[in-house]
């Protein structure tokens, strides 16, 4: 049983759980296009933000298994973000129905933020796999760090579409509190300091 | 080290938590008496419609009539009104502010 519960496979089966409860609530009818917006950008920010914090708790906890576990499995919840922002721009076409309509408001604060995080995302997702990692030696890094791009962007389109910060606020809270930490940590520690000196 | 970081985490994200109001939606709030005196959802939805805007949903927030819809403009909008006057308060499209009454 714990074999096929660490299963990677699980985990994925795990992270499209809010995908396929929405998607059966749209088709059955009962949520409109409109209302798939917020929760399938909300899931695609939780789930980079998770993916995000890993690293930092890790070098502020130090190694837990716990951790270790989903560690392991950041790839999944970086892909998975990536999947949860392609259906929120599917139901955003979807729900404006036309080109003209979205080519008309694309310049606005909270929708060109968007659309920029999309495509910051793009070469995040096509190299999170084991041959592009290969392929890109270096570089691999590099192109992954584009994620703190798309977090800024994601955190603006999201600040500006809703007029409102604090649910963007609260989800982004957990990150940037760790990076504080990480930065307190390596000004306090007198181990760095003495390097410096 | 280790349990001071993670005390510190844990009391910030407390802190974080705690000092944010748990309904964080509702542009603006309305001073509208009891529900007996408010005009219907579906008059709301008929006085706008005949001004040419397209409704897709409407509910109640913060004691106003929430609408989401087209303006006569084309404009995709959220937009707030009085349920007793059904008078317009506030229009935001994505997030920008369009129109907000005074003192709204």
């Amino acid at each position: 049983m714990r074999t096929i519960l660490n299963k990677k496979t699980v985990f994925w089966l795990l992270l499209s759980i809010p995908a396929v409860l929405m998607l059966s609530g749209y088709w059955r009818g009962t949520i409109d296009s409109m209302d798939m917006l917020h929760p399938t950008g909300e899931w695609s920010a939780r789930l980079m933000i998770i993916a995000m914090m890993l690293g930092p708790l890790a070098a502020v906890i130090g190694p837990r298994p716990w951790l270790k576990w989903l560690l392991f499995r950041r790839r999944a919840l970086g892909v998975g973000a990536f999947a949860y922002a392609v259906l929120h721009l599917i139901f955003y076409m979807v729900d404006m129905g036309n080109l003209d309509d979205m080519l008309a408001e694309w310049t606005m604060p909270g929708i060109w933020t968007g659309w920029a995080a999309m495509l910051v995302f793009v070469p995040i997702a096509l190299t999170s796999n084991d041959a592009a990692m290969r392929a890109l030696k270096a570089n691999w890094k590099s192109v992954q760090r584009l994620v703190y791009a798309a977090a800024l962007l994601t955190l603006l389109h999201w600040f500006w579409v809703h007029n409102s910060y604090q649910a963007a606020i609260i989800h982004f809270a957990p990150l940037i509190l760790l990076w504080v930490v990480i930065f307190a940590k390596s000004v306090f520690s007198p181990k760095v300091q003495s390097k410096g000196i | 080290m280790r349990i001071l970081s993670l005390s510190i985490l844990t009391a910030a994200a407390a802190l974080g938590f705690a000092s944010t109001p748990a309904s964080a939606t509702g542009a603006i709030k309305c001073k509208s008496g009891p529900v007996s005196g408010w005009k219907s959802q579906d008059t709301l939805k008929a006085k706008l419609v005949k001004e040419g805007w397209v409704v897709r949903k409407a509910k109640v927030d913060g004691g106003c009539y929430e609408v989401y819809g087209t303006t006569p403009q084309g404009d995709r909008v959220e937009a707030y009104f009085h349920p007793v006057s059904l008078e317009k308060l506030y229009v935001a499209k994505r997030g920008k502010v369009l129109f907000r009454k005074e003192g709204y």
